[in-house]
């Protein structure tokens, strides 16, 4: 796990790479890896790669980055974890490959010589990675299937920078800070700006399941090498192989392989465990795996004390029974209070999201810990959150009632009196006009404002601009392409990609780097979709129970009955936000956000 | 002593299932104890191949459903037995006709989730022991009967002198068209009810391994039902040229027809075992199972051969590329682990276990 950036003066007119740009930008990096950093440039000063390692998978000296290969051809910046590195280093090996460190890294030099571009396909991790090829003066450049780790670029068509933050790629000095309002107009219509924008006009985030190369002429070769939907979409297809065995062995099988990838590691482990069932199933189906107790980590909101949201006593009975050596991690208004600048500062694009996973973070470092597992993702992939059946429905809905004459027009008036007594959701009068589609009801489910809100926190002259450029409906729409045909692969493929991808996975790389913790999520794997696909199509929301059922010894009843909480901050009651027709007053969060990142 | 099989197939059947059966009756009549083996087959489709000694096969209950029935009845009327061996999960309800505690015999998919009916759900919790044919088929079926008695696996075991390296037969080459052609093979049944064979898997691959080696065929050994299906979607796939059908194959040539391919590959996700590993690897075939059933087993996890996830198309692609580039064609060590001696000491220790 680390923090990366590559510099590449692609065309004869732009200026040579700036030992001390790569390094400014390297080094804004500094807590996604304390252990060592270094930068590369080559000999004509057209290309540099800098790197700051949180070593994890091999500890010596020999796996720091930049790293070149043992024909010292091809170089690489790194960021993230190769579960599988391996059974790949022993394919590799049987080929002839040789290496010079036993690092992940190094494994994927040797398979970009052996497979070129698809080599992407045969890595089972989370990563992010620029190599440089000294023989044909090309760049390669790839990210993860669900987009785990970040990765950004700018490009001004005579260079292209990379770095995994946004705000270490402006701190090399040469980007320009122009704001763009498309990027803000997403952030406030989801909570999270929708990838590939940013905020900065300059930068773009490269997509999730994407690589390219980068040659004298620019960016080429751009190719998907992993689609969600198509998973889900192929999934139907082999539906029939759910019914070899009974859905929990499939469960406790797939899961329990992806836990033990997640394991390698060459640190210790910790897990974040609440009261919830996808972590304290994935706690007990790991605990048997190791040879030392996992240490587990649960924070508390001293304001929740006693209250629903309070998940830290049953967390704590749970993980005594396992043996776990256990943390429950009291967060008070005064130290929630201190943090809140460090948290904007680390904070790399405004979100709604990250101050759970910036306190357990936290909580998870000073137990001395580099590595944690979190349940994450498992609401996205056995459908228990409630958009899984709210979205079906609200499109089923619109679309019956369009079908009768002035059926959308009634509804709409109807939505607008509820509105206006505030007996419905400020966004429920969207749900007429855009309602109707998977992507449109998607938005409404998920969206924070409407477009039409927008001029409450933009001026209105930049507002239809911004929308013409994010197209957001088009964008939500192309998540569900090829059609995954079933309203459960739809929705699970717009949360994986939405907002999984967008706010989830993003928030949580920052919140945890910011505290040099790697945070790994067994339930987010793009092997394990795969593996998983014909049963989550054949079962749906029945998948979360039996999952529960993996468990090697039963989940107590305080676990398996317990309402669905969520990972809840006390943002309410410590920020002093300001009434906005929701419960949750995320809109004036989302203000104070904005307000604080920029 | 003397033990009651009941199975479905045995000798003059066909398949893995009766391949096992007949080397399990030739196991049991090696036991110093054994007096008389009692066999009642359910089926005998081809005519019966030498009987072991000390082996009655009554093969009047094959005749059909009822006479089974009368048969099994019959024989427990007059004869008393030490064990009784359940040689299918679906036998188990006339099993219990004979006792209450028998050796059950598990094979793969059938016990990999709950019984058909409740009375063997039932029968099955007070078997005697459970043997497996992998350790995967033991612990699935663990996962879902909550059957805590004494579990067996006895991997599928090989005649290491039927198979070996062999020049390409020129018959079957001329008849497949294979002349010149590098050949990844796969034999199995082609059954609309068990698409899990993987046959889908190494279509899908096969256009960019022929754009990588143009002189390669998938050749697909095994009749049935879903032969229609996986033609067009060769067509689908622009490799209908590459893909060829054998048809049902005569077990008589097997060695022969395993001798024909470069690399067997079958990514499956339902084999309990599956010998047809056992048999391309004695003929010196590079390998390649899944990881995800019992095919690792009997490639000893990887030792013999490479695993593969059925769900990667990358994976499998890499690994047939790999054994065609990189792997010559020899007998893996390790591969006497499954020959039929170490079958018998085997069987012969699950025996003194459930009947001491």
């Amino acid at each position: 796990m680390c923090g990366i950036t590559a510099i590449f003066a692609y065309h004869d007119d732009a200026a040579d790479v700036r030992p001390a740009e790569l390094e400014a930008i390297t080094q804004r990096m500094f807590a996604r890896g304390p252990d060592a950093g270094g930068t590369w440039v080559s000999p004509d000063r057209r290309v540099g790669l800098g790197s700051r390692r949180l070593a994890i998978i091999d500890l010596s000296p020999e796996g720091e980055q930049p790293m070149f290969d043992v024909d010292r051809e091809l170089v690489i910046a790194y960021n993230g974890e190769i579960y599988n590195h391996r059974e790949l280093r022993a394919q590799l090996e049987r080929s002839g490959a040789r290496f010079h460190s036993s690092s992940d890294t190094e494994v994927l030099l040797q398979l970009f010589r052996a497979h070129g571009e698809r080599m992407v396909e045969l890595l089972r991790g989370m990563f992010a990675f620029a190599i440089w090829d000294t023989r044909t003066r090309r760049m390669f450049v790839a990210r993860d299937p669900y987009g785990i780790k970040p990765l950004y670029y700018a490009d001004d068509g005579r260079t292209i920078r990379i770095a995994s933050q946004v705000k270490a790629l402006l701190a090399g000095g040469a980007i320009p800070r122009t704001r763009d309002n498309a990027g803000i107009a997403g952030f406030f219509l989801l909570g999270s700006v929708p990838s590939p924008f940013t905020t900065y006009s300059a930068i773009r985030a490269v997509e999730a399941g994407t690589s390219f190369f980068v040659d004298t002429h620019g960016s080429t070769g751009r190719h998907r090498f992993y689609s969600i939907a198509e998973i889900f979409r192929k999934g139907l297809e082999q539906r029939t192989i759910a019914n070899l065995t009974t859905a929990r062995t499939t469960l406790r099988e797939f899961v329990g392989e992806s836990i033990d990838y997640h394991l390698v590691s060459d640190v210790p482990v910790g897990v974040f465990l609440s009261a919830g069932i996808d972590s304290t199933t994935l706690t007990a189906l790991a605990m048997p795996r190791v040879r030392e107790p996992l240490r587990t980590i649960t924070i508390l909101f001293d304001v929740f004390r006693g209250r629903e949201f309070d998940e830290a006593a049953d967390a704590d009975t749970f993980a005594r029974a396992l043996g776990a050596p256990h943390t429950t991690r009291i967060v008070t208004r005064d130290e929630f209070v201190t943090d809140i600048p460090k948290f904007f500062e680390a904070m790399d694009q405004p979100t709604v999201d990250g101050v759970n996973t910036w306190f357990v973070s936290k909580a998870a470092a000073e137990q001395k810990l580099k590595v944690a597992l979190s349940g994450i993702g498992g609401d996205e992939l056995f459908g228990s959150y409630p958009a899984f059946e709210d979205v079906p429905r609200i499109v089923k809905t619109v679309t019956a009632v369009s079908r009768v004459p002035f059926g959308k027009w009634t509804l709409g008036r109807t939505l607008g009196v509820l509105k206006r007594l505030h007996r419905a959701s400020p966004k429920a009068t969207a749900i007429p006009s855009i309602g109707g589609t998977y992507a449109g009801a998607y938005f409404i489910k998920r969206g924070l404002l409407m477009p039409d809100e927008l001029t409450s926190v933009m001026r209105a002259s930049d507002i239809d601009d911004a929308l013409q450029r994010l197209a957001l409906d088009e964008r939500i729409a192309s998540m569900i392409e090829p059609d995954p045909m079933t309203p459960f692969g739809r929705v699970a493929t717009l949360e994986a990609t939405m907002y999984m991808r967008n706010q989830l996975l993003r928030d949580t790389d920052w919140a945890s780097m910011a505290h040099s913790l790697e945070v790994r999520t067994p339930l987010v794997d793009a092997h394990l979709l795969r593996q998983l696909a014909p049963l989550l199509l054949s079962r749906g929301e029945e998948c979360k129970r039996e999952f529960a059922g993996t468990a090697p010894t039963p989940l107590p009843t305080a676990i398996t009955n317990r309402p669905k909480t969520g990972f809840q901050a006390p943002l309410h009651e410590w920020m002093s936000l300001a009434d906005d027709a929701t419960s949750t007053r995320m809109r004036s969060w989302a203000r104070i956000v904005f307000e604080r990142y920029a | 002593m003397r033990i009651l099989l009941l199975c479905t197939d045995a000798f003059g059947g066909y398949g893995g299932i009766a391949l096992f059966n007949r080397e399990l009756m030739r196991a049991l009549s090696e036991h110093p104890r054994l007096e008389e083996l009692v066999v009642l087959p359910r089926l005998i489709p081809n005519p019966i191949e030498p009987l072991p000694p000390k082996t009655r096969f009554v093969e009047a209950a094959a005749r059909n459903e009822a006479a089974y029935v009368a048969q099994l009845l019959g024989t427990i009327r007059r004869e008393k037995f030490d064990l009784v061996i359940c040689g299918h999960v679906n036998l188990l309800p006339l099993a219990r006709m004979a006792t209450k505690h028998p050796l059950l015999i598990t094979h793969g998919i059938e016990a990999w989730k709950p019984l058909r009916d409740r009375v063997s759900n039932r029968v099955v919790k007070h078997c005697r022991g459970v043997v497996s044919v992998s350790d995967l088929t033991r612990v699935r079926f663990l996962d879902w009967s909550r059957y805590e008695g004494p579990t067996f696996v006895l991997p599928n075991a090989v005649r290491l002198d039927q198979y070996g390296i062999r020049e390409k037969n020129r018959t079957l080459i001329e008849r497949f068209g294979l002349g010149g052609k590098r050949v990844v093979l796969t034999v199995g049944r082609l059954s609309v009810s068990e698409r899990y064979k993987g046959f889908d898997e190494v279509i899908e691959v096969m256009p960019e391994l022929v754009a990588e080696f143009p002189d390669l065929v998938y050749v697909i050994a095994g009749g049935g039902n879903d032969a229609p299906r996986l033609a067009r979607k060769s067509v689908e796939h622009g490799v209908e040229q590459q893909v060829i059908f054998t048809g049902l194959f005569d077990e008589a040539m097997k060695a022969d027809l395993y001798n024909l391919a470069d690399v067997y590959a079958m990514p499956s996700r339902g084999e309990g075992f599956g010998f047809v590993f056992l048999e391309a690897m004695a003929s010196g075939v590079p390998t390649i199972a899944s990881k995800h059933d019992g095919g690792r087993e009997a490639l000893l996890h990887g030792k013999l051969g490479m695993l593969v996830d059925p769900s990667n198309a990358a994976g499998i692609r890499t690994a047939i590329a790999n054994a065609l580039t990189r792997d010559a064609r020899r007998i893996p060590e390790g591969l006497d682990y499954f020959a039929f001696p170490r079958f018998v000491e085997r069987v012969h220790a699950i025996i003194d276990s459930v009947a001491p």
